[in-house]
């Protein structure tokens, strides 16, 4: 089992808290909620990775349901709070014979606040910057055990640990279509012997209408189109003090998708293809990761 | 006996006339900034509508307007708009009260 690297997994759970405050599909930016407003986010993702260099032939899976709730506390200040729950497994090769490792259960809740530091309209268009600063709390199970002992860190739905998340959002957004770029950095703690890289990202989200080419009177629905990159930089894992080998790496995703806005709610659909792939060791690469969700404004 | 109806007539006319001063309802045209995509403008609407006396608000997001409708006797002033409009997230760039709506009885 120590060959088996938790790349995948950290990649989901960057997708899911990715997912808090954002108009993209695969990260997330400065999603307008109004001063008393809320806005929930349901988000169903689907993360495979099968493309193993080692002999074990491994195959994780994770499966996530992520619920996102974000409440406009003043106009500038927004909190948001996230909640997924997971099914993760994995199959594998280990002494002849086939072996599944699985697990699910409601992960870890993630809290943050964004600062909206900087504004400016001008008609149709605005622009705005956005630190934030979160925590990760450790609600999710991390002692799940099966037949063969306690699972690995990374097929458990919570990791154990208080870990730190941090950076900024830019948006620029017009009637014709909008640009969010991230920068954000999770600090990771230790906890059963067990510590995820820490991850550096840096996003961008490029998202055009397509429907209506021209706009009439009111508030029309927009049907945008979607292409996003996702730049992941993860750092080794540390098990029992010792950096693991055949963890960490860098990983760009491109990520086309497809968005129906309208006033009250939002439904998207969007895959992530990983295009370059540069792991350490015989770190577990991804296939892809399907998402697909509504929000809905309070 | 024409002076009986001239003063009737008369009479009436004034009465209608104060009818529809009472129906009289202010209106206003509200030109925000940074409006620029439909789940943006709920909160705009929502902000809004929030305030006494709003009987109606009509979002135009191409041109970046909102008409603001007001129930009979009501008015708005810049300020509410304002902090309503900043609260929603956007920026008021211009507050117009526009010709009265009158309603017919």
């Amino acid at each position: 089992m120590k060959a088996f690297t938790p790349l995948s997994i950290v990649l989901a759970a960057l997708n899911v808290v990715g997912v808090v405050w954002s108009a993209p599909i695969t990260f997330n930016t400065a999603l307008p909620v109004h001063e008393g407003g809320m806005v929930w986010r349901e988000q169903f993702i689907y993360d495979k990775n099968s493309r193993d260099s080692s002999p074990a032939n491994r195959d994780m899976k994770v499966s996530g349901l992520v619920s996102v709730l974000g409440y406009g506390v003043t106009r500038d200040v927004a909190l948001f709070g996230m909640l997924p729950y997971l099914d993760k497994r994995l199959d594998m090769d280990r002494g002849g014979q086939r072996v599944t490792r699985s697990d699910q259960g409601i992960g870890d809740l993630t809290l943050f606040g964004r600062y909206t530091a900087y504004q400016s309209d001008v008609p149709g268009r605005t622009f705005r910057v956005s630190p934030f600063l979160g925590v990760k709390a450790p609600t999710g199970r991390d002692n799940a055990q099966d037949g063969l002992g306690r699972l690995p860190s990374p097929i458990q739905p919570g990791t154990g640990s208080w870990d730190a998340l941090g950076g900024v959002v830019a948006t620029y957004q017009t009637l014709a279509y909008q640009i969010d770029s991230q920068l954000s950095y999770n600090a990771n703690r230790e906890a059963n012997g067990f510590r995820f890289g820490n991850v550096a990202k840096l996003d961008a989200s490029f998202q055009y209408r397509l429907w209506p080419r021209t706009l009439g009177s009111g508030v029309p629905a927009f049907l945008y189109g979607v292409l996003e990159a996702n730049l992941v930089r993860v750092e080794k894992n540390r098990i029992g003090g010792v950096d693991d080998p055949n963890s960490g790496g860098t990983t760009l995703f491109l990520s086309p998708g497809l968005q129906y806005v309208t006033q009250k709610w939002i439904l998207e659909a969007g895959i992530q293809v990983p295009v370059v792939q540069n792991l350490n060791g015989i770190a577990l690469k991804n296939n892809y990761i399907f998402s697909t969700g509504f929000r809905v404004n309070f | 006996m024409k002076v009986f109806w001239q003063r009737t007539v008369l009479i009436l006319g004034l009465v209608l006339m104060s009818v529809s001063a009472f129906a009289a309802q202010q209106a206003y045209k509200l030109r925000v900034d940074g409006l620029a995509c439909p789940f943006c403008a709920y909160g705009i609407e929502k902000k809004l509508n929030a305030i006494k006396g709003v009987q109606k608000i009509e979002v135009d997001i191409a041109s970046g307007t909102v008409n603001v409708t007001m129930t009979e006797g009501a008015s708005l002033d810049e300020a509410t708009a304002q902090r309503a409009v900043k609260d929603a997230g956007f920026t008021l760039r211009k507050f117009e009260p526009v010709q009265p709506a009158t309603q017919t009885k």
